[in-house]
C-alpha cells in the first residue's frame, strides 16, 4: 500500500516537471504550428542560469527568478531572431532550424561550463519531511507547488485578462484577431516569454533535484515533451496538463512493474503510437473529429495536421 | 589531366618529405584517440591529460631508446563512424602503436583496422569483450567488466560482511557484464539477490525506483552507473531513507561523484584503479603528478590511460625497439609496475591486475582495501 503511495507521489512530481516543460510547448504549437524543439535548450539554459546565480550570490530566490527573466528574454530573441524571418516558408523549415538551435545551446553550454555538468554549491531546498509513511523532500514539495502555482497563474491570465484573451483569440481565429487591432508580433513574443520562462523554472527545479546540471540535460525532455503534446492533443493546454501528470504516474507505475518489459523512456512513446492509431487529434483534443476510424488511419492524423495546417 | 599528375606528384614528394622529417628528428609516434567532444568529452579528456603527462615524464628523463615520443591524437567523438577515418589517419601518420581512452563502440570500430595494419593497439578504458578478439596485436589494460563484478561480491561478502543484496544495474554493455560477473560470484561470498533493476543511462530521477527498493529493504545496494547518474541516485536513495550501503564500480571514481551526491555519498565503496592510501612511487607519483597538471583529482579513466602508456613504453624499452611487430612481441611478456599496480597480460592480451577499494569519507575518496584474488579476478582467456 504504502509503495502504491508513494509510486503515485513520484509519478505526480515528475508529472509536474513534464507538465511545465510541456505547456510551452504546445503553447508554441497553439499558436504557431511550429514543433519548437529548442524547447528543451531553453530548460536546459535555464537550469545552468539558475544554478549559476545561485552558487555566485547564494541566494536560490534570486537564481529561480534571475533565470526565469533570462530565458524568457532569451526565448523572445529566439522567436525574433530565428522563427519570425522563417514563418512563411513550409512548416519543416522552422522545425529543422529548432533542432539546430537545440544543438547550438547544447554545445554553448558545453563550451562555456565544461563537459562535467555543474553542481550546487550548497544544494538548495534540503531536507525532507515524513507524509503518510512516505519520505518527500522539499525541493520535490517545492516543484509540486512551483507547478500548481505557476500553471494556475497561467489560466486566470489567459482567461480573467485582456491581454489573455487577446492571446488565446489569437490561437484560436489569428486574421480575426488581427482585424480587432490585436497586434499579432506582441502576442507571439508574450507567448515565447512565458513558455521559456516555464522551462526555465522546470530546468531550475530539476537541477535542484539531481543537484547536477549537464550540457546534454535538454534530450530527454526534448521528445518526451513532444509525445506529451501528441498524446494531449497538440495545442490544447488543458489536455497537455493531463498528458503530463498521466505520463508521471504511468512510467512510475512502469518503471516499477514493466521494468523487465519496456524501458522507462519507451513509454511515452508506446502510449504516444497508440494514441495515433486508434485517436490521432489527441486523447483531450476539443471538438469531436467526424471522421470514420478508416479514415483517421489513413494518415489524416496529428502528424499530418501537425505539418500542414497553420493558421499563422 | 597533367595537372593531375602534378598535383600527385607535389603530394607524394610531401608525403615522403613528411615522412624523412619524422625519422630525423628521432621521434617515436604513439597514436591517442578518444572521445573529445560530444557526451564522452569529461572522461576523454581526462584520459587526454594523463597521456600527455606520461609522455611528457618520459620525454624529461631522455625518451624511450633515444627517441622521444610524439602523441598524434584523434577524436573519435564517442562514435564508431568517426573512429574508423581517424584510425586510417593516424596510420597515415606513421604511428607505431596505438592508445585508446574511447568507449567500446568506437574502440570496436577503430580496433581491426589497427589489427590488420599490425600496429599495437591498448584499450585502456574499453570493456566490450570483442577488442581483445580481433587478434594478436590487441591488448586491454583495464579489467573486463565481469571480472570487477566478481570483485564487487568480494567486497560485499568478506569486507562488508552483508548478505541481502539489490541489483541496480544501468542499461549499458558495462553495466551488464558488471552485474553478469557479480551473479556468478555471488553464491561463493553467500550472498542472497533480493532484486534486480535497470535503469538507462540517461535517467536522473529514481523516486519510483527508489520507492520499490525501500520496500525490498536491502543491506546492500551494487549500484552500477557513471558519476551523473549515481551521484543523483545515492542522493535521492539517501534523503529517501534509504540506509542500505552502497557498493559501485571503478566508474564512479570521479570527485564529481561526491560533488553531486554531497553527504549522501559518505561510506560509498568501489571496486577502483586507484590505490589513495597507495606508498607505491608509481602510483603517489603519478597522483601527484596529476593533480597538479591538471588541477583536478586523478579519476579511473586517468590512472587507466596513464598505466596503457607506461606498459607500452616497459615493453618498447624491452624490445629495445619501435618496430610495432617487436612492441608486440613485447607486450606479451611485459610486467610493470603503473599507476593502476603491478599488472601484465594473460593468453588473450587482458590485464591481470588487483583491485584496490575506495571509499568516500569526508568528502573525498579514501583507501578501502583491495581484492586480490587471481583465481576470482582471472581475466577470460579466449
Amino acid at each position: 500500500m504504502s509503495l502504491i503511495l508513494n509510486l503515485t507521489a513520484q509519478g505526480l512530481i515528475n508529472g509536474a516537471i513534464y507538465a511545465l516543460i510541456a505547456i510551452g510547448l504546445a503553447m508554441v504549437f497553439g499558436l504557431l504550428r511550429v514543433l519548437h524543439i529548442a524547447h528543451a535548450g531553453m530548460f536546459a539554459l535555464g537550469g545552468y542560469l539558475g544554478l549559476v546565480i545561485t552558487n555566485a550570490t547564494g541566494s536560490f530566490a534570486l537564481g529561480l527568478v534571475g533565470s526565469m527573466i533570462a530565458v524568457a528574454v532569451c526565448g523572445m530573441v529566439m522567436y525574433r531572431l530565428c522563427y519570425e524571418p522563417i514563418l512563411d516558408q513550409p512548416p519543416y523549415v522552422p522545425l529543422i532550424a529548432s533542432v539546430g538551435m537545440f544543438l547550438a545551446i547544447e554545445e554553448m553550454l558545453r563550451l562555456v561550463f565544461g563537459d562535467h555538468g555543474l553542481s550546487y554549491r550548497v544544494p538548495p531546498l534540503a531536507g525532507a519531511i515524513t507524509v503518510a509513511g512516505m519520505r518527500i523532500k522539499f525541493a520535490e514539495l517545492a516543484v509540486l507547488v512551483m507547478a500548481i502555482i505557476l500553471l494556475s497563474a497561467l489560466g486566470l491570465f489567459a482567461t480573467r485578462t485582456r491581454i489573455g484573451m487577446a492571446w488565446r483569440a489569437t490561437v484560436s481565429e489569428p486574421r480575426m484577431a488581427a482585424s480587432c487591432g490585436i497586434s499579432l508580433r506582441k502576442v507571439r513574443f508574450l507567448n515565447f516569454a512565458i513558455g521559456s520562462a516555464f522551462a526555465a523554472a522546470a530546468g531550475v527545479m530539476v537541477g535542484v533535484l539531481n543537484n547536477l546540471v549537464e550540457p546534454s540535460m535538454g534530450a530527454v525532455p526534448s521528445y518526451k515533451a513532444l509525445a506529451i503534446i501528441v498524446l494531449g492533443g497538440l495545442g490544447s493546454m488543458g489536455g497537455t496538463l493531463i498528458a503530463s501528470l498521466l505520463l508521471g504516474l504511468i512510467e512510475a507505475f512502469g518503471a516499477t512493474y514493466l521494468a523487465n518489459l519496456l524501458d522507462r523512456d519507451s513509454i511515452a512513446f508506446a502510449a504516444m503510437l497508440c494514441v495515433l492509431l486508434v485517436k490521432p487529434e489527441g486523447l483531450f483534443s476539443g471538438p469531436k473529429n467526424q471522421r470514420s476510424l478508416l479514415e483517421r488511419l489513413q494518415l489524416k492524423g496529428a502528424a499530418q495536421w501537425a505539418l500542414t495546417k497553420r493558421p499563422s | 589531366m597533367s595537372k593531375k599528375y602534378i598535383r600527385w606528384v607535389a603530394g607524394l614528394a610531401l608525403a615522403v618529405v613528411a615522412c624523412h622529417g619524422a625519422l630525423a628528428q628521432g621521434t617515436t609516434k604513439i597514436g591517442f584517440h578518444a572521445g573529445l567532444t560530444g557526451p564522452a568529452a569529461a572522461d576523454g579528456n581526462a584520459a587526454l591529460a594523463a597521456a600527455k603527462l606520461a609522455v611528457e615524464q618520459t620525454n624529461a628523463t631522455g625518451g624511450v631508446n633515444g627517441k622521444k615520443l610524439e602523441l598524434v591524437v584523434y577524436d573519435d567523438q564517442g562514435k564508431p563512424e568517426q573512429a574508423v577515418p581517424g584510425a586510417n589517419r593516424i596510420i597515415g601518420d606513421g604511428v607505431r602503436a596505438v592508445i585508446s581512452a574511447g568507449f567500446s563502440s568506437p574502440s570496436r570500430a577503430a580496433a581491426p583496422v589497427f589489427q590488420k595494419a599490425q600496429i599495437p593497439y591498448l584499450a585502456a578504458i574499453a570493456f566490450a569483450p570483442e577488442i581483445t578478439r580481433t587478434g594478436n596485436y590487441m591488448f586491454r589494460v583495464t579489467s573486463v567488466g565481469e571480472v570487477q563484478g566478481r570483485a564487487a561480491a568480494k567486497v560485499i561478502g568478506s569486507a562488508l560482511h552483508k548478505k541481502r543484496v539489490v541489483l541496480l544495474t544501468i542499461k549499458t554493455d558495462f553495466g551488464k557484464t558488471l552485474a553478469a560477473g557479480f551473479k556468478e560470484a555471488a553464491p561463493k561470498f553467500g550472498l542472497d539477490l533480493v532484486k534486480e533493476y535497470e535503469y538507462a543511462p540517461s535517467d536522473r530521477q529514481f523516486g519510483p525506483l527508489i520507492a520499490s527498493i525501500k520496500a525490498d529493504n536491502p543491506e546492500v545496494i551494487y549500484a552500477t552507473g557513471f558519476y551523473f547518474t549515481a551521484g543523483p541516485l545515492v542522493a535521492q536513495l539517501r534523503s529517501a531513507g534509504v540506509t542500505a550501503d552502497i557498493v559501485g564500480a571503478e566508474s564512479l571514481s570521479s570527485q564529481q561523484y561526491i560533488d553531486i551526491a554531497g553527504q549522501a555519498a559518505e561510506g560509498t565503496v568501489i571496486t577502483n584503479v586507484i590505490d589513495w592510501g597507495s606508498q607505491l612511487p608509481e602510483v603517489v607519483g603519478f597522483l601527484k603528478a596529476y593533480e597538479a597538471a591538471t588541477k583536478t583529482k586523478a579519476e579511473a579513466v586517468s590512472a587507466s590511460t596513464h598505466a596503457a602508456l607506461t606498459m607500452l613504453i616497459a615493453a618498447m624499452r624491452k624490445a629495445n625497439s619501435d618496430e610495432p611487430a617487436k612492441i608486440r612481441a613485447a607486450l606479451e611478456t611485459t610486467e610493470a609496475m603503473t599507476a593502476i599496480g603491478r599488472i601484465s597480460f594473460n593468453k588473450l592480451h587482458e590485464v591481470k591486475k588487483s583491485f584496490p577499494t575506495s571509499i568516500v569519507r569526508d568528502g573525498r575518496w579514501q583507501r578501502f582495501g583491495s581484492v586480490d584474488d587471481p583465481v576470482l579476478l582471472a581475466p577470460p582467456e579466449q
